[in-house]
């Protein structure tokens, strides 16, 4: 790739973001989410592998459809209502569209079959900027319009993003494929506490950024795209493995680690909205994607063999991990005893 | 005199635990004080210039002595 | 409270940086001294709790446990010394660290009077275990095993949070003491039913009940000899103190509830037994004598009388020091011939004769024999049970016959008999392992001289 093309790109993509993200009006932020589009689809195809450019193209596709959609409910709203405004969204028919517009371009169920095989196509770092940043402006839209959504609607496709993020990464041996499952399932957390309590969406969603980038950049410096290799990788950096296995746990959502705490508080706050049962079905339904963690953890550590194996090993290198790493992975695992603080400030 | 320097370098760990132990002990008195100011706000339950686990270690006392 | 919280805390820098040459005789003596420290929570009071601090406070019931687990970290790290043996020193320390990180967790868990505190401070303590089992325990099936540990546990106490938020939102605080005022807090509608058992089935599965006890002797057998003493003496005890604390939330429920749970743990402690006679491997048929005391526990935990509790209070103690002391004496023997099967390690008695007055005196102490705290303790509890219904003494005075044959039974396999042929020669046992049956002995029998310290009703 032209060295000139990168940065271009990352400007391109802190631009759209930024547009979306600050913007008051409709066209403004469809504008702001198609530059992201463009800006990722490079970034993408980067290596010229026909499951990259597959991704690309699958990318490309659903959030040209969604952003359509976007467009045409916002275009129905101004129509009814006469107006452009992003927190002004009235009209019923264009509450219903942006919730599928939204859903598609964050992968909620039932649209998200494009994620995984995205992600899976896509390398490391892409496929974190495409869990956490291409995120982020659908994500602030829905938390913008959120007065307005169908609280049912969002509540059931919350629920079976946690199902099926959870019961569909059981099977998968590959990693990215699995943090893509592991996305959705948080997601669906997201997703069910967004009509009640736009706020701790937020902060769910930023702490589910710390944790899953921690994860990501630690699978980056260790190369492992699958879970064989995860297994023979604790010869390269040993303390990076123990503190992944403990990331997966946090995502997981384990009590002393970070993870605990968007969960605790949607509970809680599900239940003062006397969504009990939806409560526990959420909770419950976590369980389901503990178990990939738990295995994701088991190979990363847990299962060493009390002494040295036969199989090849790998060289341990003298480059320590990089310091954001070493940042990102503290903060997903020490953040729980923070937690007023951290609720006061969000 | 044996190398001083090298005694610390090896052995600096292990003030950590009763570092621990003072640290803790100064807290777990800012907190008492700050339970015995509380009491003494009520004029039933004042007991100035007592602190407020005195009573249980004179007890203990005339337990065991 | 703080003043051994930190100090706790403080043994983890401490083994990460210790001199080599000192890492387990500085990591022993500092939680030893912790544990000499930690005897001042026993001094008695008559305060309805002792060391108030605005998040944590000891009574009665929690001060003999926090005793116990401050005892039992030198002595877990003491009992894990020769099976690291052969290990680099990292990994060295990285197990002793492990083992210290679980004991500020059970230190709150026991003292803190905030509920959802606690069950953070429960569920905490859960990584260590698993890190503990599927990390250091020796056979391939350990994972399986720390599967069932996590899942059994979290599928009981995601209901468990759930209710505890539940009641937060309904009452408004979650602080144990006003808690304790404001009861009756559950109705008798089926929602508070259903608030009921899942406040109590998180608990049930920890301590462990019968049918919900299969993930302890498959994480017993696997673990390594600290992670078997550390569930045995310290985490079902979890289970049985939030038992003895969510029950007296429960108010009129509890009549409606206790059926079930009483009838399992009854039965439960019954099958357990005679299933221990059947038990073809040395750990397990220790793990189901765990199963089988704490279902004793739990039935004294719902009768809910002021000498239930007390029953329970003393059996959770003796029987934390004897099953400790137990699987320590199973793990002597394991590294010796290297096999948990009662048929390969038959007849130590010639070979290991001081080790056979161990485990003379442990068994004595397991089938509770009379001067010791366990008799006392089975004799509250089946006292209290019999008021409460005259035919239960058909199930505990079996399951009390069974226990003693089974430990007789363990008592004969392990120490009488011919020396089967293919141990010729043993190693002798060194003089830290005598060590450790000495400072598992002491309490037990010093406690038959003072049995109120642990009795959990005030002075």
């Amino acid at each position: 790739m032209n060295p000139h093309t990168t940065p271009v790109l990352a400007i391109s993509l802190a631009l759209g973001t930024t547009i979306t993200i600050s913007s008051n009006h409709w066209v403004l932020a469809w504008t702001g989410l198609e530059i992201n589009t463009l800006a990722i689809i490079p970034l993408i195809s980067k290596s010229h592998h026909p499951r990259a450019v597959e991704a690309a193209t699958k990318y490309f596709l659903t959030q040209a459809a969604a952003s359509a959609l976007v467009l045409f409910s916002s275009i129905t709203n101004a129509w009814a209502t006469g107006q452009w405004d992003i927190t002004q969204l009235n009209h019923p028919t264009s509450c219903l569209l942006l919730t599928a517009a939204i859903a598609i371009k964050l992968g909620l169920v039932p649209f998200h079959f494009w994620f995984p095989e995205v992600l899976q196509g896509s390398p490391l770092m892409t496929a974190l900027l495409l869990s956490t940043l291409m995120k982020f402006p659908p994500l602030t839209l829905l938390l913008m319009t959120s007065k307005s959504l169908n609280p049912t609607l969002l509540t059931a496709m919350a629920l079976a993003s946690a199902a099926l993020g959870g019961w569909m990464g059981l099977n998968q041996t590959q990693t990215r494929k699995i943090l893509a499952f592991s996305s959705i399932s948080h997601l669906g957390w997201i997703a069910i506490i967004l009509v009640y309590n736009p706020k701790l969406a937020l902060l769910t969603f930023y702490l589910y950024t710390i944790m899953t980038s921690a994860v990501f950049m630690a699978l980056n410096k260790i190369k492992a795209l699958n879970l064989s290799t995860i297994l023979t990788s604790w010869t390269k950096t040993p303390m990076l493995n123990a503190t992944l296995m403990l990331m997966l746990l946090s995502l997981a959502g384990l009590p002393p680690l970070t993870g605990f705490m968007p969960k605790w508080l949607i509970i809680q706050e599900l239940i003062k909205q006397e969504m009990t049962p939806a409560a526990m079905a959420i909770a419950m339904l976590s369980l389901l994607s503990l178990f990939f963690y738990l295995r994701l953890a088991y190979h990363s550590t847990i299962t060493l063999p009390p002494n040295s194996s036969n199989h090849m090993k790998q060289w341990y290198t003298s480059k320590p991990p990089s310091t954001p790493t070493a940042i990102l992975a503290s903060l997903s695992i020490l953040l729980l005893p923070l937690s007023p603080m951290i609720h006061a400030i969000v | 005199m044996v190398n001083f320097a090298q005694v610390v370098r090896d052995h600096w760990v292990h003030i950590l635990v009763p570092l621990g132990f003072v640290v803790g002990c100064y807290l777990d008195r800012m907190n008492d004080e700050k339970l015995s100011a509380f009491r003494n706000k009520s004029l039933l339950y004042r007991r100035p210039g007592e602190n407020v686990w005195d009573c249980v270690c004179s007890m203990h006392l005339a337990l065991f002595c | 409270m703080l003043k051994i919280i930190l100090p706790t805390v403080m043994v983890l820098p401490t083994a990460l940086l210790s001199p080599p040459k000192f890492l387990w005789t500085s990591t022993t003596t500092y939680s030893l001294l912790i544990a000499t420290l930690s005897l001042q929570w026993l001094i008695p009071t008559y305060y309805p709790r002792k060391f108030l601090s605005n998040w944590t406070g000891i009574d009665q019931i929690s001060s003999p446990l926090l005793v116990l687990s401050c005892w039992l970290l030198p002595l877990m790290i003491m009992a894990s010394q020769n099976h690291l043996q052969q290990e680099p020193l990292s990994r060295k320390r990285v197990f002793i660290s492990t083992l210290i990180a679980v004991q500020p967790f059970i230190l709150l868990a026991f003292s803190t009077t905030e509920l959802a505190l606690f069950y953070i401070a429960f569920e905490a303590t859960l990584i260590p275990t698993l890190i503990l089992i599927t990390r250091w325990g020796n056979q391939p099936e350990r994972l399986s095993a720390g599967t069932y540990l996590l899942f059994y546990t979290l599928m009981s106490s995601l209901p468990l949070l759930i209710t505890i938020m539940h009641l937060y939102v309904k009452i408004g605080t979650l602080h144990l003491p006003t808690l304790e005022l404001t009861h009756p807090t559950l109705s008798t509608s089926w929602t508070s039913v259903l608030s009921g058992l899942a406040l109590l089935t998180a608990f049930m599965v920890k301590a462990p009940l019968y049918g919900l006890h299969l993930w302890l002797p498959k994480a017993h057998v696997e673990a390594p000899i600290a992670g078997s003493m550390l569930l045995a003496a310290l985490l079902l005890k979890l289970g049985g103190y939030g038992i003895m604390r969510v029950t007296l939330l429960m108010g009129p429920l509890s009549n409606l509830l206790h059926y079930p749970f009483l009838t399992l743990a009854l039965w439960g402690a019954l099958m357990t037994s005679s299933i221990c006679l059947r038990q073809t491997d040395l750990k397990s048929l220790i793990a189901y004598s765990s199963v089988s005391h704490m279902g004793l526990v739990i039935a004294a935990g719902m009768i809910q009388t002021h000498w239930s509790f007390s029953g329970a209070m003393i059996l959770m103690i003796s029987h934390g020091l004897t099953s400790s002391m137990l699987f320590c004496l199973a793990n002597t023997n394991y590294e010796r011939t290297h096999s948990r099967i009662l048929l390969l390690t038959r007849g130590l008695q010639p070979l290991l004769p001081l080790m056979a007055t161990w485990w003379l005196l442990a068994n004595l102490a397991n089938m509770s024999l009379p001067p010791t705290t366990n008799l006392m303790a089975e004799l509250t509890i089946m006292v209290t049970l019999f008021n409460w219904s005259a035919l239960t003494i058909i199930l505990t005075g079996t399951a009390t016959l069974l226990t003693a044959s089974y430990t007789l039974f363990m008592l004969l396999v392990t120490q009488r008999g011919q020396i089967p042929s293919h141990i010729t020669s043993i190693q002798n046992s060194t003089t830290r392992e005598h060590l450790l049956m000495t400072l598992h002995i002491i309490p037990m029998l010093l406690l038959i001289l003072k049995p109120e310290l642990i009795s959990g009703t005030p002075l």
